[in-house]
């Protein structure tokens, strides 16, 4: 029971190395391309990143709670580092959250 | 006896010592704008409740601390009192006191796919206990009957974490733990292994997952379970559902949840609606003894309930609720009125907005 409960540990951990390092390869990849899209655009970076924060909120935290009201920010940044640990947050939507939050 | 009541009140003294380094530490060291502060919030309630005739008065309170510690960790605590008030056999109102620690745990962010967590904390078991169980952010007062089926806290290590799986379109999240038997009445656990995965997808806003919790102490029974949640982009709803499956004697069940704000409406924009239902299958193998034992899981049920919630304001909330419940032999109307008030207090300089 033990050897297979270790095997199923390994098991997961080797997948979840793979997925990171996929996610990772994916990321870099996407930051690339949408810092040329801003400049393209002419969108300052400020404004993106406020709606994507918009967006990440809504999707992420209003899937289980009515919006709470903008804190302060250094009230903010303890409540969005509980709610990524919460709420398994990426660490995109964390930020992008916590900047949104805290204008 | 005495020792140990001697060891016990020293190491109270010494972990009260260390919560007050530790906080003038964190509030000294983030003269920065930016830094987080530690807050207490939480939230109290008050409900009446009457189930199957029986009233019930029960106001509450469950305060959380957050302590952050430089970039990384982040220290958790949360209590929850409750005090209830029912006709005893005299027929005048007694009140029964209860408390514990939700919990108490310590997480490390180690990387922006792990996340470190050690102590106390709430199974990571389907999507109730760990996101839905505060009762400012539950839909219905009344817990889904399959929410004790798997051990609700655990005591020991966890690995947990969400990141993007390869392209924006997806994120996956895991965690995955192991806990210690813990016989004390206030804060046992026990013996388990067990973790949970979900993904979901920010575009249709639907998350689907599956979790899985093996005991491993008595009977060894394991609890596997599936859940589901969707809000749709166009219509303020969200559909939430959970499946769990014990191999031991507390049987199977499910509930699919529905909730809608009417935030279409101009004068009911603060108003929501909410129904469920779920069904409970009780173990066919079960004897009288452990039927006795098991109380609400020892019998098949089905119940459905409907209710409101009106927000006066994004932290103060009145809920409603009336639901029905079918069992053989003890059918029950289960009514809930009350209130919710969560706050949030900070405790150091909050700084000034970006």
């Amino acid at each position: 029971m033990k050897i297979r409960i270790a095997i199923f540990l390994v098991l997961a951990l080797v997948l979840l190395l793979t997925l990171a390092a996929a996610a990772k390869t994916g990321d870099d990849g996407k930051d690339k391309d949408k810092d040329t899209s801003g400049a393209r655009t002419g969108v300052s970076q400020d404004d993106t990143a406020r709606l994507q924060g918009e967006q990440r909120f809504r999707s992420n935290c209003a899937r289980c709670h009515a919006a709470p009201p903008k804190f302060a920010p250094r009230m903010m940044g303890t409540i969005v580092r509980h709610m990524r640990v919460r709420a398994t947050l990426t660490d995109e939507d964390a930020r992008l959250i916590l900047r949104y939050m805290s204008h | 006896m005495l020792i140990f009541s001697l060891w016990a009140k020293k190491a109270t003294q010494m972990g009260l010592l260390c919560l007050v380094c530790l906080l003038s530490i964190t509030v000294q060291g983030q003269e920065d704008l930016g830094r987080p502060i530690p807050i207490l919030t939480g939230s109290t309630g008050y409900f009446t409740r009457v189930n199957g005739g029986a009233f019930q008065d029960a106001p509450s309170v469950s305060p959380l601390l957050l302590v952050p510690i430089g970039d990384k960790w982040l220290l958790e605590g949360k209590g929850n009192y409750s005090r209830t008030y029912a006709k005893g056999q005299e027929g005048y109102y007694e009140g029964t006191s209860s408390y514990g620690m939700t919990y108490g745990q310590i997480d490390y962010l180690a990387s922006r796919y792990v996340t470190i967590t050690g102590g106390r904390f709430t199974t990571p078991f389907g999507i109730y206990g760990e996101r839905l169980a505060p009762n400012w952010i539950r839909p219905l007062q009344i817990t889904p009957m399959i929410f004790s089926v798997p051990s609700g806290a655990s005591l020991g290590g966890m690995l947990r974490g969400g990141f993007p799986a390869g392209s924006e379109k997806v994120n996956f999240n895991y965690a995955a733990y192991f806990s210690a038997n813990n016989t004390h009445h206030l804060l046992a656990t026990d013996r388990s292994t067990g973790g949970r995965i979900g993904f979901f997808f920010p575009g249709p806003r639907v998350e689907i997952g599956a979790s899985f919790q093996q005991v491993l102490q008595l009977d060894r029974p394991h609890s596997a379970g599936v859940h589901f949640a969707w809000q749709p982009n166009r219509v303020p709803l969200t559909l939430r559902s959970e499946f769990v499956r014990q191999s031991g004697t507390k049987g199977s069940g499910y509930w699919i949840e529905s909730v809608y704000r009417l935030s279409q409406v101009p004068y009911l924009r603060r108003l929501e609606l909410v129904g469920r239902g779920q069904q409970f299958l009780a173990d066919p193998k079960l004897t009288y003894a452990q039927v006795k034992k098991l109380g609400a899981l020892g019998k098949d049920a089905q119940q459905a309930d409907a209710g409101i919630n009106y927000y006066f304001r994004s932290d103060v909330r009145a809920s409603a609720s009336y639901g029905r419940q079918f069992v053989l032999g003890r059918n029950a109307n289960l009514w809930v009125v009350g209130m919710t008030y969560r706050f949030v207090v900070p405790l150091g300089p909050r700084g000034n907005p970006l």
